[in-house]
């Protein structure tokens, strides 16, 4: 089962192995996580194209720069999906391209998942526990308020940027996106108390 | 200001800079605050644990087939047989255990050697003459051989203690591992019995701390820089 291979323990045993430059580690890391790096890289970039350019780039850095992956710091998917994140801002920057938003970013079936009580969806997802804990949360966000934290997230977007997407003044957008944050934070808190 | 003091305000600018809200001179500001405040890393990477899973959420895609052999090549992964060579690495990773065992090792050959010296009677050098010695096991830890080096001599004599069922298109192949760089064959094992093969004179425990037996095709490795096969038994080259 995929979900498994994305346990933190086992993700770690493999970047540890990559730092050694074992192939066969990077290959079995490439194989579990890269459906998951492309489908955010594809949020990103839409363009397939433009997102296996971003996924390749992506590994190569992996592989050169897993040493420098702590893992007292951050989880590792946490780690690569940073990684993919600054390849695909970088892409956009570089070749002076811009993305259509779609400004309903969130994936109606990711947003059905979050907004259904029962664990099925969420389990389809093959989340790892941490995203499934930031689905919950993210659900019991206002509507506007996850809109707003979204768009940023997935486009690198400022106040003002995400503003103008929602066509609110940007007093507004700030407000909410602090207070989402800080709801996130509280509500993550609970569930990793819990 | 002195930022980490005001734990409200790291935890506000470090939110918005993992999130991406914090830009232009702000975010460059923040990421020269960064690198002199371990505060802010701490909070960086906490807030990086709660939000980038957010990636996770977008639906899984595959990607086409072309980009792994693109990554392999660019790397230079491809066609290497790097699983092999990570062998070897982890085995020298082994080497600070393999040292922590070298004195319970050594004592442990030397009783293995001299029983066998005495009940066996073997056409081995006597025991002054033997410099240095590895009794070699298998993954579950049983001795298939002893290896007894003869310095002066420039001879090695391996003893299979355990002899071993090998298909008729195999061969063993002793193997030096160095300290660094690729191992070095011996020469070819019988299967039973036992064999003298040539003592380099620099394969001093000093520079070869382990010795390892692969199991080849017939006639040895065809690849001149190492084994192709697995590893079947190895053990500390040791000092006597």
């Amino acid at each position: 089962m995929p979900s498994t291979d994305l346990q933190p323990e086992q993700l770690k045993i493999w970047l540890a192995a990559v730092v050694r430059k074992d192939a066969a580690a990077f290959r079995a890391l490439y194989d579990a996580t890269s459906p998951k790096l492309f489908g955010f890289a594809l949020r990103i970039l839409v363009k397939r194209e433009w997102a296996e350019e971003v996924l390749q780039e992506s590994f190569v850095n992996i592989w050169n720069n897993a040493d420098s992956y702590q893992a007292s710091l951050a989880a590792p998917m946490t780690w690569m999906t940073t990684i993919v994140r600054n390849k695909a801002f970088d892409f956009l920057r570089r070749t002076d391209s811009t993305v259509e938003i779609d400004a309903d970013t969130f994936d109606k079936e990711v947003m059905n998942a979050m907004e259904s009580a029962g664990p099925t969806p969420l389990e389809a997802l093959q989340l790892t526990d941490d995203a499934k804990a930031l689905a919950t949360c993210m659900a019991r966000l206002e509507a506007m308020h996850r809109q707003a934290i979204a768009l940023s997230f997935y486009h690198d977007l400022s106040h003002s940027e995400v503003a103008a997407q929602m066509q609110l003044p940007i007093g507004t957008v700030k407000t909410w996106i602090r207070r989402g944050l800080e709801r996130l934070k509280t509500c993550l808190g609970k569930l990793g108390s819990a | 200001m002195d930022i980490e003091r005001n734990p409200v305000l790291v935890d506000k600018l470090a939110s918005e800079y993992v999130l991406g809200t914090l830009q232009g001179g702000a975010r460059r500001r923040f990421e020269s605050l960064l690198r002199h405040h371990i505060e802010l890393r701490v909070a960086v990477a906490e807030w990086q644990d709660r939000l980038h899973p957010m990636a996770e959420l977008a639906p899984v895609a595959q990607p086409s087939a072309a980009v792994w052999p693109a990554i392999e090549a660019k790397l230079g992964l491809h066609g290497k047989p790097l699983r092999k060579r990570s062998i070897w690495f982890e085995l020298r990773e082994d080497l600070s255990f393999w040292r922590g065992l070298g004195l319970v090792s050594t004592t442990a050959a030397i009783i293995l050697t001299s029983l066998l010296l005495s009940r066996q009677e073997l056409q081995v050098p006597a025991a002054p003459a033997t410099s240095y010695i590895a009794m070699l096991s298998n993954d579950q830890a049983q001795p298939i051989a002893v290896v007894t080096g003869d310095a002066p001599g420039g001879k090695l004599v391996v003893k299979l203690v355990t002899p071993q069922a090998i298909a008729a298109d195999k061969s063993l192949e002793l193997w030096a591992v160095p300290k660094n760089g690729p191992p070095r064959s011996l020469g070819l094992l019988a299967a039973d019995g036992s064999v003298t093969l040539a003592l380099p004179a620099n394969a001093t425990p000093q520079t070869i701390p382990l010795l390892a037996v692969t199991l080849e095709p017939k006639g040895g490795s065809p690849n001149p820089d190492g084994p192709t096969g697995p590893i079947v038994f190895k053990g500390a080259w040791v000092q006597i």
